[in-house]
């Protein structure tokens, strides 16, 4: 390393730190203060470290709204990423096999998921007609509708790589096209899955605007909407309200640390290809 | 070609069956509900009338305009800084990665969280950003509350969070230019600036086209970090048309959210389609 | 028996004939190779005879039965592929009894099937790898292995040998035939090289541009080339093949000499020419001949032959050798 590039290394250190790491230390520390020393916004030290006390406190508000959140949260997550796995597989996998004139047709309907803004209220008028309105069934639903473009093209240029001799090598062999797909190209498709697993799941995690509009009430409170809950509530304990934010940072950070690489993998794909 | 039979299209039936219903359905009946008064229950035809009185109230049209200022100055931003800190950041500085890893972070973190705590940093009297700035004997903005303001102020904290995303993509898009043409260029006696210029910014172009795409789409539906933060207020200052949209829903006039709807969906299609196409010429021509 | 009819098989993709009327007999028993350049069709007619793509029109018959319609696996057929095409994600074993194990066959019969292919091919100690683990050839080995373990009729080979090194290559040629003596099944072979047709075949299939071109075993294609582009496709160095006088003196469009059927001589001869390029392969010298009346001339000499470039030398054909063909 040369001088320079340690020299700017430690400026551009510096400036990242505190332009991108102090909102977080502000975020940590205030969540520990009073609500006294919490209103002052500032960054000193709390005189007294209350994180068990506001910890208590916010997991307590309301009944223990939080952890329902939690519960509701995780149920979502899971259940529409189970879904969206395998069934955006097969259609990436179809799709990039069997070229066809249907294929313009199928690529514009998928673009048509990423760029157009769902239109709310048909949709609120639809969930309702089919008594899916307020349950976390029809979240899942309506998350696997959202996030399935995004996860077909994913799968879709990654199975572009597997060789199709091996779909022929197993259909020689005797294997029905399921059996092609689920005992021979599913496996195949771990490092991808890992990949829209992670930023589906966080993606779907962090989503505030569709619970807010299909999920109403507060049986069905996700962990998103708790902080818009709690903002007005806690309006004068900003420390209860940043401990509320720190643990709903927690699920993503700890994504992030053991999952760092595939999340950049599968968030940055199509930089390469445009 | 026996692919009919190797590659069923039932295949595509379990979440496609998903899309059709709970997204294409109400994307194409939405025409349709944007131009009746409805309640949910019971429909009236009512032709443009929505969209007229979209067009005459001054703060939806306030709304229109600040969602194409938001998604432009956004994603500009975004893919500007992006690529000086790509370039930056793969220069083999000391530190790189773990700089490259603190400014991915907040891509991850929620965007609730993120308005919530801002609201706060931004605060004109006590908050971290004014403070610091009075160190440096500066007067800081009055952030979220001057009109005039708060919509920037949205927008610099949707680059903040967003800007980690746009370095990552165009890290990814510098390691695919060969050292070769850095090599040939300095042996035709290139400077540094003119490498950027001329190599570095048209060969990174399909970076340039997924951040500009990416964080535009994104910029244009923006609503959480809005929401969170200023509500589209003071007043309507900061109102984008997802703000408009959700605000008429609270408000039970669905059809007139419909139109607010359609119109963003054709404000986007209006955008970012002939920009792709665009976007896609220019590269035949390379 | 199974032997393999083709009736008047048409392939078209995309407005594109790709195979315009092939008829064929592979008899029972037969190692019969496919060969002919790029785009000659002889990869789709492989895959047609699999099942994995249909025909146009036409009809295929396997073992006397009709198959035209029947899926890969009613075939009785076995197919091993350029690419190998070995399951990632499973060990050789694995691998080898995959479609044993999609029929739903016992698993200790599958074992022993297995290992008595594993055994044949020398895989033995393999058998707990993954495919990333083993040497180009050794894949190979798997890829076949795969093929003999279900006991098909017949045998499918596409291109087989050609992401191999040319030691290896030779090596596997050997091997090949050997399986073949043993095994005594039908076995197609889709090559691009004329030497492994040459070298391999009971029965050698030219095909060019959609259609056959000659069918015959390598000494009867070498001696009695049918049409130019057989000739000039057998052998190496190709034959010299003119048009013009010589031709039509014997009623003929082309004349044709191989270069190994030139007797070259200082002193006389029936050409006269100037030697432009000489390549020394050791045991024979390659000469190129600038002949006037001709144009270039290739023949092939001893190694000894002491020739210099820029010389003069006669070359005149052995009698009975020269080849007589019409467009």
């Amino acid at each position: 390393m040369k001088r320079q590039q340690v020299i700017i290394g430690i400026v551009a250190l510096v400036l990242g730190v505190l332009l991108f790491a102090t909102p977080f230390m502000f975020i940590g520390i205030t969540a520990v203060k009073s609500a006294a020393e919490a209103s002052h916004l500032g960054l000193s030290l709390p005189s007294k470290w209350l994180f068990w006390e506001n910890f208590m406190a916010v997991i307590k508000a309301r009944n223990y709204m939080l952890l329902l959140a939690y519960f509701n949260s995780t149920v979502i997550t899971v259940g529409a990423i189970s879904l969206l796995a395998v069934s955006a597989a097969m259609i990436g996998y179809v799709i990039q096999r069997r070229p066809s004139k249907w294929n313009g047709f199928i690529y514009a309907l998928i673009l048509a998921g990423l760029m157009i803004p769902p239109a709310v209220v048909p949709t609120i008028w639809l969930l309702k007609e089919l008594h899916l309105f307020k349950t976390l069934h029809g979240m899942i639903l309506i998350q696997v509708a959202y996030g399935l473009s995004f996860s077909v093209l994913l799968f879709r240029s990654f199975i572009a790589s597997i060789p199709r001799d091996l779909d022929e090598a197993a259909i020689i062999d005797g294997a029905k096209p399921w059996q092609v797909f689920f005992k021979v190209i599913l496996p195949l498709l771990k490092p991808i899955t890992i990949t829209v697993v992670l930023v589906q799941s966080v993606t779907i995690f962090n989503d505030f605007t569709n619970p807010l509009y299909y999920l109403p009430g507060k049986d069905n409170v996700t962990v998103q909407l708790t902080l818009y809950n709690f903002q007005s509530q806690f309006s004068s304990q900003m420390n209860l309200l940043f401990m509320n934010i720190l643990l709903v940072t927690i699920p993503p950070l700890i994504m992030f640390i053991f999952f760092n690489k595939q999340i950049v993998k599968g968030m940055t794909a199509g930089a390469v290809k445009g | 070609m026996k692919s009919s039979r190797s590659y069923p299209y039932w295949f595509i039936l379990p979440s496609g069956l998903i899309y059709l219903v709970l997204f294409l359905v109400p994307t194409v009946t939405a025409f349709w509900f944007s131009l009746t008064q409805w309640d949910l229950f019971e429909t009236r035809f009512i032709g443009l009338e929505n969209y007229s009185q979209f067009f005459q109230e001054p703060f939806l049209i306030t709304g229109a305009v600040n969602t194409v200022v938001f998604g432009a100055v956004t994603s500009i931003a975004k893919s500007i800084l992006g690529l000086l800190l790509a370039v930056l950041l793969t220069s083999g500085l000391l530190g790189q990665s773990f700089l490259r890893t603190l400014i991915f972070f907040p891509v991850l973190v929620s965007t609730v969280g993120i308005g919530i705590a801002f609201t706060e940093i931004m605060h004109p009297a006590r908050g971290m950003i004014n403070v610091g700035l009075s160190y440096l004997g500066i007067h800081g903005p009055a952030w979220l509350i001057d009109p005039h303001l708060a919509l920037f102020s949205v927008a610099l904290v949707d680059v903040w969070k967003g800007v980690g995303l746009a370095t990552l993509i165009y890290i990814a898009g510098l390691a695919t230019i060969s050292s070769d043409y850095y090599e040939a260029a300095r042996i035709d006696g290139a400077t540094k600036l003119q490498m950027f210029f001329r190599i570095t910014v048209p060969l990174v172009r399909p970076a340039t086209v997924t951040v500009v795409t990416l964080s535009l789409i994104s910029g244009l539906r923006s609503f959480d970090l809005i929401w969170a933060m200023t509500k589209g207020g003071p007043g309507f200052s900061s109102d984008v048309l997802a703000s408009v949209i959700y605000k008429q829903y609270q408000a039970g006039f669905y059809g007139l959210s419909t139109a607010g709807n359609i119109i963003l969906f054709v404000l986007v299609a209006l955008i970012v389609v002939p920009l792709t196409y665009w976007f896609n010429r220019r590269e035949v021509d390379l | 028996m199974a032997s393999v009819k083709l009736k008047n098989i048409h392939k078209e993709f995309n407005g594109v004939k790709i195979l315009k009327g092939i008829d064929l007999d592979v008899n029972d028993g037969e190692f019969c190779v496919f060969v002919g350049p790029s785009g000659c069709g002889k990869s789709t007619l492989l895959r047609i005879i699999s099942g994995l793509d249909d025909a146009s029109s036409g009809e295929i018959e396997i073992a006397d039965k009709d198959v035209t319609h029947a899926d890969p696996i009613d075939r009785g057929i076995a197919m091993v592929f350029q690419s190998y095409a070995l399951y990632p994600h499973l060990t050789v074993r694995d691998n080898i009894g995959f479609g044993l194990s999609l029929a739903k066959r016992p698993k200790n019969e599958i074992n022993e099937r297995v290992n008595t292919a594993a055994k044949m091919l020398q895989l033995e100690a393999l058998l707990d790898r993954k495919p990333k683990d083993l040497s180009g050839g050794q894949r190979q080995r798997v890829a076949i292995g795969r093929a003999i373990v279900r006991n098909p009729e017949v045998f499918l080979f596409d291109e087989p040998l050609s992401n191999l090194d040319a030691a290896l290559r030779s090596k596997m040629r050997l091997e090949l035939t050997e399986l073949h003596a043993e095994l005594n099944a039908t076995m197609i072979y889709v090559t691009h090289d004329q030497i492994e047709a040459m070298t391999m075949a009971d029965k050698i299939v030219v095909l060019n541009a959609g259609h056959v071109e000659q069918v015959g075993t390598p000494m009867e294609l070498y001696h009695h080339p049918k049409t130019p582009f057989v000739a000039g496709f057998i052998g190496s160095p190709k034959m010299n093949l003119f048009e013009g006088q010589t031709a039509q003196e014997h009623g003929a469009d082309i004349y044709g000499i191989r270069p190994e059927h030139l007797t070259l001589s200082t002193q006389t001869g029936k050409w006269q020419g100037v030697i432009k390029h000489i390549e020394h392969l050791g045991a024979d010298v390659i000469v190129h001949i600038q002949v006037q009346a001709l144009g270039t001339l290739v023949a092939r000499a001893d190694g000894d032959f002491a020739v210099t470039t820029g010389s003069e030398i006669y070359a005149t054909p052995q009698q009975g050798r020269e080849h007589f063909l019409s467009k």
